[in-house]
């Protein structure tokens, strides 16, 4: 192969773990490099357990890449980017797609200004057209418009791919066999710039994870009301979300936020009440399995990516779906 | 210390949405932009929010100047909101209608920040509700060698006179997180920050006359390189959603919430 490799960039999380969407990530890597003509390598920062050579293989990696230092354990930015950008300039790849999220957002952007390379967030897709150039069609408006943007130039472009954007696929025919290389980074320079005083502490269960979702909105209209959500939730055995309106009039932990700027979802069920179903907030639960909605506007935007749908006054049905799901369990 | 302020102006996103859901939101001729003249135009909430906390920065007595930056076809009224509020300056990079992307846009704004005096701390919006792209910020904050502190719902003073720092509460993922920055440094402002105030009638008056000054790109000295645009829009298009429900019969919501509760049983959704 000739062309530069696309690069799948990876860390892991506080618990080792390696993200639920890698998988979609390399599989949107291996269509780019095969169109390319190019290597699809999968660079893991931190430890590389025997896991990952097998998605590494399910998935047609070429290369399973890794850069390991202690400076990068503490999950600080500037030893991030530094790292990104001496791999960078060791390997000079086309491509490097990230997952995207809360972290990886600030470490890609800042990594393109450090190479002076085009960067797109929120990408859901990228093609690489008949002599190189590539094209990443991103969400725009919250969800409302898709952008389509084309990367200019021969540097390495940089992609953050937003969740549930892409099915993973596992390569067709063999497994590859990737080779496993260490990269050699020299992190001493890096002094972070930023001092963690309080460290989030993340607490019980995330909304990302649960199975089953009631989400609660404007229609409530009024904070009271919110513990019906709550209660329903506790009763069907899932996590009680929101929309944003009720953070930020102070009803709810910025937590419980689905959306665009909130958390991410994909739950089995998601109900959800009293929401309109503006783009922002799809963003965060149009991924679920099936989607429920209580709205007394007909027309309401949910009721177009909602399985079921009830028009009705929230806050009648809601206690009765409470009565019903505590029923014949 | 000096605080700027980066202020974008951005088609009113409620409107959009409610264009979008009546299935009216249309691209223009150019198959890149949204041309309903009749959606507003406002100051990114965001940015508005970032104006907002330097304007607590001073209620808290910090003896500061603000800046505020817009780079756009024509951001004077979103400027002279910003002086109502309480910005000292007002500063319009005037950009011709198309062909930058938002690294140019970076380049442009940190150049400003550099050639107008620099700053101790810039506060930017955690992202542009138009573009959603969150990568301005870090862009300008590379290109000033400042650290950049994202998605803050407040922003305090901290250090001394002498070594100024700012502690910020950043909304993550996991809670939120406390850290701090020694000045000169970045700080991306997000909705957790609370409502930003208005502007009295009489600071609306008075902000009337006051001028933005305007900058033009070529007063800014850039490499040829950094006027490149990097990310192209070349098409924009509403995607489709595939509407499904089914809508549950029934005349008492007791029965309805049964028909539910049932339905989601059988697709084996619940127990
Ligand atoms: C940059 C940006 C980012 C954003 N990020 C997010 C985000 O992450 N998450 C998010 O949620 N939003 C986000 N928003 C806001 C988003 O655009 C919407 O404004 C918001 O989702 C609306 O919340 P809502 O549906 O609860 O309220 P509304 O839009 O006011 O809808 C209330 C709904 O309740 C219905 N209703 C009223 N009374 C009843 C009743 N008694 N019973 C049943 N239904 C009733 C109404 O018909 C209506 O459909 C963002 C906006 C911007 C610009
Ligand atoms: N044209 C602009 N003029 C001034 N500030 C901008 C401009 N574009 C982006 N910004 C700043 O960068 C933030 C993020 O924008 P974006 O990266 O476009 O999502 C905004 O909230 C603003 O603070």
């Amino acid at each position: 192969m000739t062309s530069a490799a696309v690069v799948v960039c990876t860390w892991r999380g506080v618990r080792g773990e390696i993200p639920e969407e890698t998988e979609a990530a390399l599989t949107l890597g291996r269509k780019v490099s095969s169109a390319l003509g190019a290597d699809l390598h999968w660079l893991v920062v931190g430890t590389a357990p025997e896991a990952d050579a097998e998605i590494a293989a399910r998935q047609g990696v070429a290369a399973l890449e890794r850069i390991e230092d202690a400076k990068l354990a503490g999950g600080q930015a500037d030893a991030f980017v530094e790292a990104m950008a001496q791999y960078c300039a060791q390997r000079s790849p086309r491509l490097l797609l990230f997952n995207q999220t809360f972290d990886t957002r600030l470490v890609a952007a800042r990594l393109a200004g450090r190479l002076g390379s085009g960067a797109v967030m929120n990408g859901v897709d990228v093609e690489a057209e008949a002599g190189g150039r590539l094209r990443v069609t991103a969400a725009a408006y919250g969800g409302d418009t898709r952008v389509v943007y084309e990367l200019a130039g021969e540097k390495s472009c940089i992609v953050a791919l937003l969740a549930n954007a892409v099915v993973p696929q596992p390569v067709e025919g063999a497994a590859s066999s990737p080779t496993r290389s260490d990269v050699a980074v020299d992190l001493s320079g890096v002094e972070e710039r930023i001092r963690v005083l309080e460290p989030a502490r993340a607490e019980g269960l995330r909304l990302e994870d649960a199975e089953i979702i009631v989400a609660g909105g404007r229609g409530l209209s009024s904070p009271e009301n919110y513990k019906l959500v709550e209660q329903l939730a506790e009763a069907l055995g899932g996590m009680a979300g929101a929309s944003r309106p009720l953070v930020d009039d102070g009803w709810v932990d910025s937590s419980r936020q689905v959306g665009l700027t909130g958390k991410i979802t994909r739950p089995g069920l998601y109900i959800a009440a009293g929401i309109s179903g503006a783009s922002q907030h799809m963003a965060g639960c149009a991924a679920a399995k099936t989607i429920a909605a209580i709205n007394t506007d007909p027309d309401a935007a949910i009721f177009r990516y909602a399985r079921y749908g009830i028009v009705g006054d929230c806050l009648e049905i809601l206690p009765e779906l409470i009565r019903a799901a505590k029923q014949g369990r | 210390m000096r605080i700027v302020v980066c202020a974008k102006q951005v088609l009113d996103p409620d409107a959009v949405n409610n264009y979008a859901l009546a299935g009216r939101l249309v691209i223009g001729e150019d198959g890149k932009t949204l041309t309903q003249t009749t959606i507003p135009q406002l100051m990114n909430a965001y940015d508005e929010q970032a104006l907002e906390a330097a304007l607590r920065l001073r209620d808290a007595g910090a003896d500061c100047r603000i800046a505020v930056v817009s780079a756009g076809t024509d951001p004077t009224t979103l400027l002279r909101h910003a002086a109502a509020l309480g910005a000292d300056e007002i500063a319009a990079i005037s950009l011709p209608s198309s062909g930058q992307d938002y690294h140019v846009i970076a380049a442009l704004l940190a150049a400003y920040i550099r050639s107008s005096g620099g700053a101790d701390l810039v506060l930017c919006g955690r992202q542009a509700s138009d573009d959603d792209q969150g990568v301005v910020p870090a862009l300008i904050g590379e290109a000033l060698g400042m650290p950049v502190v994202t998605v803050a719902r407040s922003v305090e003073r901290a250090g001394s006179s002498d070594r100024p720092a700012v502690r910020v509460t950043r909304v993550t993922p996991d809670g939120d997180e406390i850290v701090e920055a020694a000045c000169p440094a970045l700080v991306t402002i997000s909705n957790e920050l609370g409502e930003p105030r208005y502007p009295t009638a009489a600071r609306k008056l008075a902000a009337r006359r006051m001028k933005p000054t305007i900058v033009s790109p070529d007063e800014l000295s850039l490499r040829p390189e950094d006027l490149e645009p990097r990310a192209l829009l070349t098409r924009q298009y509403v995607p489709t959603v595939q509407g499904h429900c089914e809508f549950v019969p029934g005349n008492t919501p007791a029965e309805l919430a049964d028909r539910l509760v049932g339905l989601l049983r059988e697709d084996k959704l619940l127990q």
